[in-house]
């Protein structure tokens, strides 16, 4: 197993796409612009040897919708990159080309929060019924369940 | 000959949970899957938003009923971390067994579902039998089977006292000799090495680029295992291995398993043996600090398991997003099925040890013709897949 990367060494392969911050011993922060997170995905790749992406969380903020994508290597250090999107047009590019594990992870983000992926191959329900009304993102903060909407399941008969 | 979309599931009696793959096959031959999950969302992230930290534990144990401590511990560990807490040892140490007793239930519930996937219901008949040694043990230290319910945020809620500790010790012997047993019979048993060798395999490269964890991944010679590489409870004090294979193929998950099997044991007996004294808990704050972030990693009987919380300064979380291990491993099982029989999904499948489950009812559709009919799971497990008459179109 390799070392652990230090602060300086994310900060001379990543610093120039955003603020780089030593989260914990071995986790380490970068927070950037949406249109930034491809190259530095890339980036991270291919000068930190990160192979493998732990997770895409998400949070809603109100006004932002924050994703973090976690990625790890041989080096054992979790790499996060996040950025904030917009909560009233979220979108971003998908990263499933050059990471394949993101694609089942964008659908559930895409599922729950309403964020879309700009060039996902098929951006289907994952998580949801199928008869879950269109528009409607439970996991986000002002989401709350209409009276008298029908979510899903078997229909009360109103007679 | 023309592609095939066969529908599996969503539910089937013999696994947990119910999720749908669609099957392209061309002939015999599985060309791509497709998954839907949408059966089983329960909003237990949204509801872990509107619990405090006491009532959220329980929920959390309710995400899964085989790794129930596994969630509960990867959230307290991380609440805990931000409450700049520390954990008593003795706690830590009943943490450690519990989790591992839970990863040899688990492992030995995987063996007999495998085994009773390719019909050799004599191996899952004896380590689901030989499982219950394990369940007795968690039920005598937590007073359940499975849910325990052991941790708080701050510690442990129950002790295990000289007695248990004691009896436990006692029924380990047993276990090791069976463990043993299904070693010799993972190298020199005919059926098990007829359906498991060459099935569903996965290169080191292909682990690394589908992004599989766990078992599934270490068989593949990957040997990411988050109780080594970022330390949790106790782990890096007490005398272990990571267990790894290079085979990559169902063959290589069972014997991995059988290898964590071991060394679980081990851990449980050396904790056992050195059990510190003092407190099993502290008083821990009922609030966690405002804008706390924390990425809780947690190696789960089926891989890595990854909480992300945030806290807000109340006593409830702002944000939970849990990263099972079977959803990351869902892009490598449909990586694994490519060009595979269709009779080798059920043990594919059951290969990451889903935490959902397949299916009895498989409906086959001939796009040429529209035709759609019915093949049991049996029919699918014994290779056999014929179009019965239907008058469904899809």
């Amino acid at each position: 197993m390799n070392k652990k990367l230090t602060l300086e060494e994310v900060t001379g392969k990543l610093g120039r796409f955003g603020t780089v911050e030593q989260a914990r011993f071995n986790r380490i922060r970068v927070s950037m612009e949406p249109d930034t997170i491809r190259d530095a995905i890339i980036a991270a790749q291919g000068d930190l040897a990160c192979e493998r992406l732990l997770a895409i969380s998400t949070a809603d903020n109100t006004e932002t919708l924050e994703l973090i994508y976690h990625l790890i290597g041989p080096h054992r250090t979790v790499i996060s990159l996040a950025t904030r999107l917009p909560s009233h047009l979220p979108k971003i590019r998908t990263i499933s080309d050059i990471l394949p594990p993101a694609g089942i992870y964008e659908r559930q983000i895409h599922d729950l929060f309403g964020i879309t992926f700009d060039g996902h191959p098929g951006l289907n329900r994952l998580m949801l019924n199928e008869d879950w009304p269109e528009g409607e993102y439970p996991l986000r903060k002002d989401w709350k369940p209409e009276p008298g909407r029908f979510y899903g399941g078997i229909r009360e008969d109103r007679s | 000959m023309a592609h095939v979309v066969i529908p599996v599931g969503p539910q089937h009696p013999a696994l947990k949970e119910p999720v749908n793959f669609r099957v392209v096959a061309d002939g015999e031959k599985i060309v791509r899957l497709e998954i839907d999950l949408s059966y089983n969302h329960r909003g237990i992230e949204k509801a872990a938003e509107s619990r405090d930290f006491i009532r959220v534990l329980p929920l959390l144990e309710r995400v899964c009923g085989i790794c129930s401590h596994s969630h509960a511990t990867c959230f307290a560990k991380g609440i805990e971390e931000l409450m700049q807490l520390e954990i008593p040892q003795r706690a830590q140490y009943i943490r450690t067994i519990v989790a591992e007793l839970e990863r040899m239930h688990s492992h030995l519930l995987w063996l007999g579902v495998a085994a009773h996937e390719i019909g050799f219901n004599t191996l899952f008949m004896w380590t689901w039998r030989d499982r219950e040694t394990v369940q007795d043990i968690l039920e005598e230290i937590s007073g359940n089977r499975v849910n325990y319910n052991m941790n708080e945020i701050g510690g442990v809620r129950c002790d295990i006292s000289p007695e248990q500790a004691g009896s436990i010790l006692k029924r380990l012997p047993l276990l090791e000799e069976r463990i043993g047993e299904y070693v010799k019979m993972a190298k020199s048993q005919r059926t098990m090495l007829m359906r498991f060798c060459g099935v569903g395999k996965l290169s080191r490269a292909e682990i690394l680029r589908y992004g599989a964890v766990g078992p599934t991944a270490r068989a593949s010679g990957v040997d990411y295992d988050a109780r080594r590489d970022d330390p949790y409870l106790i782990y890096n004090t007490i005398p272990w291995n990571v267990v790894t294979d290079e085979d990559g193929d169902v063959f290589g998950r069972t014997k991995v398993r059988i290898g964590e099997l071991r060394e679980s044991l081990g851990m449980v007996r050396y904790c056992l043996e050195n059990l510190p004294g003092g407190p099993i808990r502290v008083q821990a704050p009922k609030t966690a600090p405002s804008g706390g972030e924390i990425l809780s990693r947690y190696e789960a009987p089926r891989g890595e398991l990854v909480h992300f919380i945030r806290t807000n300064g109340t006593d409830k979380v702002e944000r939970l997003d849990i990263r099972t291990p079977t959803l990351a491993n869902w892009t490598s099982v449909a990586a694994a099925l490519v060009d595979q029989n269709l009779a080798d999904i059920p043990v594919i499948v059951a290969a990451i040890d889903p935490c959902l489950s397949c299916t009895s009812r498989l409906v086959v559709a001939d796009r040429k013709s529209g035709k759609t009919g019915n093949i049991s799971w049996n029919e699918l497990r014994n290779g056999v897949c014929r179009i019965r008459p239907g008058s469904n179109r899809i």
